[in-house]
């Protein structure tokens, strides 16, 4: 295994794991698309700058999760659905955890490019430039988007909050 | 706070990423002691940026791990892995010697050479077989780096034994 590779599996598999996850809900899924996703970076590792392999790992990881949504269309929207249901719902007395479960979901509810804008910038921490050449946005696009995208969870949190 | 949401909502995602600058921050402020819907999509912003931040990257699954560090053996395909890659020169120049001594050998079979023709024929394959043996060497030298001595050495055996066999059956027909 060449040494850049292993350090590239060290360092990226874990925010390449979370998009996966948070966008196909589903985690045999999210480890084969993961899988897909590194198989390619393997492959094209030459072709690669290597300073830009997290923000080009982090778009075919995506890609390929919204390729097979796409392929689970009807499936999706029905649990997309249900999730808006589940995310509802007098939150009085939660616990930081159940607060932390009730925003994955809603979080995982958000409609595409939302819900990526919300996990590459707010739980990857990536900065807006990165993320801007991930989803193949500008950066006032990325900052417009993620702005509704916040606003969208934050009157969710409202609605459920006391 | 509807007429103004753009506004607003740029500078709360402002506000909370750090970036507004102290004159705005003020400003906002001031905007929210007069406007309870702005104060509360405030108060609302900052909960959530507190439930965001406990939500951590996930780390991948062990069976997952295992998969990825797997990829570089289950596709060797990538250039500088491969066992036999054809695309190197020494290689590619070595193994395409041996078919043409095999037929130089072959050629050199004539019931009744000259010995001119003998002469030049033990010249020409004393080159060739010093090439194969250098190249054997060079050959066995990569395939080491790559796979290890025993199977350089399976490898640039095999090599030799075909050189050793051609250069009997030329000492042979010279008998």
């Amino acid at each position: 295994m060449s040494k850049k590779y292993r350090q590239w599996v060290k360092e990226y598999q874990d925010q390449a794991w979370t998009v996966a996850r948070y966008i196909l809900k589903d985690a045999q899924e999210a480890e084969d698309a993961t899988q897909e996703a590194f198989v390619k970076l393997w492959k094209n590792q030459d072709n690669i700058d290597p300073k830009r392999v997290k923000p080009w790992l982090m778009k075919v990881t995506r890609n390929g999760c919204l390729d097979r949504l796409r392929r689970r269309r009807d499936n999706v929207e029905l649990d997309e659905s249900h999730m808006a249901g589940d995310v509802a719902g007098p939150m009085q007395g939660a616990t930081a955890t159940e607060i932390g479960i009730w925003l994955k979901r809603a979080i995982g509810g958000l409609k595409e490019p939302y819900r990526s804008l919300v996990v590459l910038r707010d739980i990857n921490q990536h900065s807006y430039e990165e993320v801007a050449v991930m989803l193949e946005l500008n950066l006032a696009q990325v900052k417009t988007y993620l702005h509704r995208a916040r606003k969208q969870l934050r009157e969710q949190l409202a609605e459920v909050r006391p | 706070m509807n007429e103004y949401d753009d506004k607003w909502e740029e500078r709360i995602n402002a506000l909370l990423d750090g970036e507004l600058e102290a004159d705005d921050a003020e400003l906002l402020k001031a905007e929210a002691t007069d406007d309870r819907e702005l104060a509360r999509a405030i108060v609302d912003a900052y909960q959530l940026q507190q439930a965001m931040d406990a939500l951590r990257v996930e780390r991948a699954p062990a069976s997952l791990t295992k998969k990825l560090q797997a990829i570089p053996r289950q596709h060797r395909s990538k250039p500088g892995f491969s066992l036999f890659n054809f695309a190197q020169p020494r290689w590619a120049a070595a193994l395409a010697a041996i078919p043409l001594v095999v037929i130089a050998v072959s050629l050199m079979r004539p019931d009744t050479p000259s010995a001119a023709e003998i002469a030049q024929a033990r010249q020409e394959m004393a080159i060739a077989f010093a090439y194969l043996d250098k190249a054997g060497v060079i050959t066995g030298r990569e395939i080491e780096s790559t796979v290890g001595r025993t199977m350089a050495n399976a490898v640039t055996d095999s090599v030799n034994r075909t050189i050793q066999s051609q250069s009997l059956n030329f000492k042979e027909n010279e008998a």
